[in-house]
């Protein structure tokens, strides 16, 4: 068997994986030199990237809400008499 | 859910239900707007949202503030909002994705269904809602554990062990989930956007 470096589907598997946490800087180096030689997996793991970049969250802080954007007083008003009807069915007090 | 109540446990006394309205409403409702752009069906989201908490008020235990653990709440109520909503419109949908991971490669590990080119601007390709719904049909076609790691991950910043508290799964396996979903998802648009506009242009 091979090594891992060496196969698109495991190195594909670590690509993914080195977005969700830190990998060892040997898995790193191997995957490196396997995306020098290898352009599919070069281009899995530019779109991967690009997938990331597409979710909406990544452009969405707490800054760029718009403070202009509030409940309006109706909606208030509802909820908190959902919130009451809900705690005396559940007995906790309000 | 109960697994957000359950990992947050209380600092903040300020868990009366009665000023939740005021002091959150707002914020929790612009987060919802932002991300749903729909008002009445955000409103009915921090709705929801204080509901469970109400429900979950016991059991937090304030390891964060009120605001992020109601902030929590409204993520996952706007990650099963959005896949049920897409969910809905894909039920009937002809388009469907057969491979699993190792339709992907050959027995030795190389690439069967070759990674395309995707010829694009990425920084006007947001701006174009047919593509969000794209990938949120793409999504809703994924099963539901990997679509809710994915959006928990991509779209609410989740960290490992936050998704491993959600979804009650090991690190590995949600290691696992979000490549499946990365690997499903990256053919989708492929398919279903990438080279449909490609045939469009030619």
């Amino acid at each position: 068997m091979s090594h891992w470096m060496f196969n698109c589907k495991k190195v594909s598997r670590r690509v993914s994986e080195s977005m969700d946490r830190n990998l060892p800087l040997y898995q790193r180096m191997l995957i490196w030199m396997h995306l020098l030689m290898c352009k599919y997996c070069t281009r899995f793991r530019r779109q991967v990237m690009m997938l990331r970049e597409f979710c909406p969250s990544h452009r969405l802080d707490e800054n760029s809400l718009d403070p202009d954007v509030t409940l309006s007083p109706d909606a208030c008003e509802r909820i908190r008499q959902t919130l009451r009807s809900s705690s005396a069915i559940t007995d906790l007090p309000v | 859910m109960s697994q957000i109540t359950e990992e947050i446990s209380v600092a903040d006394p300020d868990l009366d239900p009665e000023t939740w309205v005021d002091r959150y409403g707002d914020y929790l409702y612009r987060f919802a707007v932002a991300r749903i752009k729909d008002q009445a069906v955000a409103e009915d989201l921090v709705q929801e949202t204080f509901l469970a908490a109400l429900r979950g008020r016991k059991s937090f235990k304030g390891r964060s503030s009120v605001k992020t653990w109601l902030s929590a709440i409204l993520k996952h109520k706007i990650v099963d909002y959005l896949r049920k909503k897409y969910r809905e419109q894909v039920t009937n949908d002809t388009d469907t994705i057969t491979e699993t991971v190792n339709g992907f490669f050959h027995k030795n590990g190389s690439w069967k269904i070759r990674p395309g080119k995707w010829n694009m601007d990425p920084s006007k390709i947001y701006e174009q809602r047919e593509f969000m719904d794209t990938l949120f049909k793409c999504l809703a076609k994924l099963p539901d554990r990997q679509s809710k790691a994915f959006m928990l991950k991509e779209m609410e910043g989740y960290s490992t062990k936050e998704i491993c508290n959600a979804l009650e799964v090991s690190p590995t396996n949600s290691w696992v989930m979000l490549y499946r979903a990365r690997m499903f998802l990256r053919r989708c648009l492929e398919l279903f956007w990438f080279n449909k506009t490609k045939e469009e242009n030619s």
